[in-house]
């Protein structure tokens, strides 16, 4: 029986081999890719995507710790446009936003292409540029509170050089913002350059010689050759630049606490303040909801942009 | 700091002394400088007395070594270094392997929906830590049949004041999975076939030649991963009641503890100390990020 059943089957997979073998192999990356995906999906979806829904479902409610609470439906999004600190909040933290990401992505890959030359000292410099990334924020802050320092800080005793008058900094309004724009940009150098660096070194040498039997300059290679080869890496640092400057807090917290009046205020300063001081966490999630949405926004022009220029 | 100029100007060959070379060096320099001086300063205050911090000065009258011996005698430093150490390594141990996994089923793999999936990952990257909080912290207390619990999660304390509950909530972030994505699909699918034409098995191919060709990927989830784990605060605070668990930021956290009267140089003094581990690891690694992609070679 077996053997007289075994006979056509040998004769005729011959022909459809390829076909047949492209469907096993598809089938087993389809199950391999699953596998390989499962505890980051099982991970993920425990402890992020439970408690974003209870975020979603606390922002219904008026939560507040208590025993009991009450669904109100719309009712803290419809507060959130009337509240005067939280349109504050998110005016300041979309500016630092629209700010600190494309000067601190710029700076950042023209120092790790300086990085990526062969240069002497690269140790010192990769660290150098890397440190602040490690210092604890207190130490970062507390230092630049005094550069800040109108009488007797450092920002002052520049400008006088140039014979400048002197500035409030963070106690001036006017400047306050753009004060930690300044710091904030300072503070994620050293990962955006690691990433910039790592990403680098992935371009084809292959093609970078290739480019130079063509006699291509330095400029043509770099647009033709490098910046093409690091663009999904690029994305990443847009994607987590928006994220990061979106979240900024500590910094905020520790240099203003949001002032003077409420001109440095940020979001995620407003959320912490509604959910663990005044106890209303229903509110503060339905402004982390928003938060999530206007990120949302961010991503998909990141997106939009990143697919012109492959199309470039 | 000198030292980092003097080369650029022993390195006379005609080729090295242009000025576009020069200015390269005083640009990365000048940047080096500013990146530096927080962390300068930090080390000149731990050297401090509370007098001089009481005035802004850069230089400490005398090197106060005794600082540091005294802010590591304020509590049992090196258990709490020993926690440290134990939960960043774990953490990136569980990282690595869930992250790349993952990536690499994202890049590689003909998945229905993989478009979507990606996006999913993204999105959850943007959920800031601070108001999943709470949720998070109830989850991690009913985790079933852990820390007396049933199997529905009730009655005991799950993970709470546990390994677990210290080093898998906060690992395999949906970031590396995205780091690791991003870098397996600029490898060429040509080494897959390759491996495949020669009988090596799926799991083979993302083992054994594709996660290999990612190294300055791996070392950057790596130095990501356990410098967050290091720099832990909140967390860890949360979900552990005991001393025996507690890594180190929250011991460094009593010397701030009254913020009418922070005891500065101690702080400072534990904070260098703190920092110290994440900067030699640095220097160590980064060292293996310039071997990178160019000793791996990607030739066919």
């Amino acid at each position: 029986m077996s053997t007289t059943l075994e006979r056509p089957a040998l004769a005729t997979p011959r022909k459809v081999t390829p076909a047949k073998d492209s469907r096993t192999l598809l089938k087993s990356q389809v199950r391999t890719g699953w596998a390989l995906l499962a505890p980051a999906l099982l991970h993920s979806g425990v402890f992020i995507v439970i408690p974003v829904i209870a975020v979603l479902v606390l922002s219904l409610t008026d939560y507040s710790f208590g025993d009991t609470w009450a669904w109100v439906g719309f009712g803290n999004y419809a507060d959130l446009f009337r509240d005067v600190d939280f349109q504050a909040s998110l005016w300041h933290t979309v500016l630092y936003a629209i700010v600190v990401i494309p000067i601190s992505m710029a700076i950042a890959l023209a120092v790790a292409v300086g990085l990526n030359q062969k240069i002497r000292g690269l140790t010192f410099f990769r660290t150098a540029y890397y440190i602040p990334t490690v210092t604890a924020t207190v130490a970062v802050a507390t230092i630049w509170l005094w550069i800040y320092n109108p009488g007797s800080g450092l920002a002052n005793g520049f400008l006088s050089l140039f014979g400048f008058a002197p500035n409030r900094w963070l106690a001036d309004p006017a400047t306050a913002l753009p004060s930690l724009m300044v710091v904030g940009i300072w503070q994620g150098l050293g990962t955006k350059v690691i990433i910039y660096l790592a990403a680098l070194q992935t371009v084809s040498r292959d093609l970078l010689e290739s480019a130079d039997l063509d006699g291509a300059g330095r400029w043509q290679k770099f647009a033709n050759v490098t910046w093409p080869a690091i663009g999904p890496v690029q994305f990443f640092v847009l994607i987590t630049s928006i994220v990061g400057t979106f979240q900024v807090f500590d910094l905020v917290y520790v240099m203003t606490q949001g002032g003077p009046g409420s001109e440095t205020r940020v979001l995620v300063m407003d959320i912490y303040q509604n959910a663990f001081q005044d106890l209303k966490l229903g509110y503060a999630s339905a402004e982390t909801v928003i938060m999530m949405i206007v990120i949302a926004l961010f991503i998909g022009v990141g997106r939009l942009l990143q697919k012109a220029d492959a199309n470039d | 700091m000198t030292s980092a100029t003097l080369p650029a100007v022993r390195s006379t060959k005609p080729s090295a002394i242009r000025p576009g070379r020069i200015l390269l060096y005083v640009v990365l320099t000048v940047g080096a400088l500013l990146m530096m001086t927080p962390f300068i300063w930090m080390l000149l205050t731990a050297f401090k007395s509370n007098l001089e911090i009481a005035k802004f000065g850069w230089l400490p009258g005398e090197l106060r070594w005794h600082n540091f011996v005294e802010a590591m005698q304020t509590a049992p430093f090196l258990r709490y270094f020993r926690n440290s150490l134990f939960i960043a390594v774990g953490e990136t141990a569980f990282t690595l392997v869930v992250c790349t996994m993952a990536g690499y089923a994202l890049a590689k793999m003909p998945l229905r929906g993989s478009k979507a999936l990606l996006t999913y990952f993204i999105v959850l990257l943007l959920v800031p830590f601070q108001i999943i909080l709470v949720p998070l912290f109830l989850i991690v207390k009913s985790i079933p049949l852990f820390g007396g619990n049933n199997i529905l999660g009730h009655g005991g304390i799950g993970w709470l004041n546990s390994w677990w509950g210290l080093i898998i909530p906060l690992g395999a972030a949906p970031l590396f999975t995205f780091l690791a994505r991003q870098f397996y699909v600029s490898l060429p699918d040509e080494l897959a076939q390759a491996a495949r034409v020669d009988g090596l098995g799926e799991f083979g191919i993302f083992a054994r030649i594709m996660t290999p060709l990612i190294k300055p990927a791996l070392i950057t989830i790596a130095v990501f991963q356990i410098e967050a784990a290091w720099n832990g605060f909140l967390w860890p605070l949360m979900i552990t009641t005991s001393d025996s668990m507690r890594p180190l930021q929250l011991g460094l956290a009593i010397f701030s503890q009254n913020p009418a009267e922070i005891q500065w140089p101690y702080l400072m003094a534990g904070t260098a100390l703190a920092t110290l581990p994440m900067i030699v690891m640095f220097v160590f690694a980064q060292k293996r990020f310039v071997e990178g992609m160019a000793n791996v070679g990607i030739k066919g």
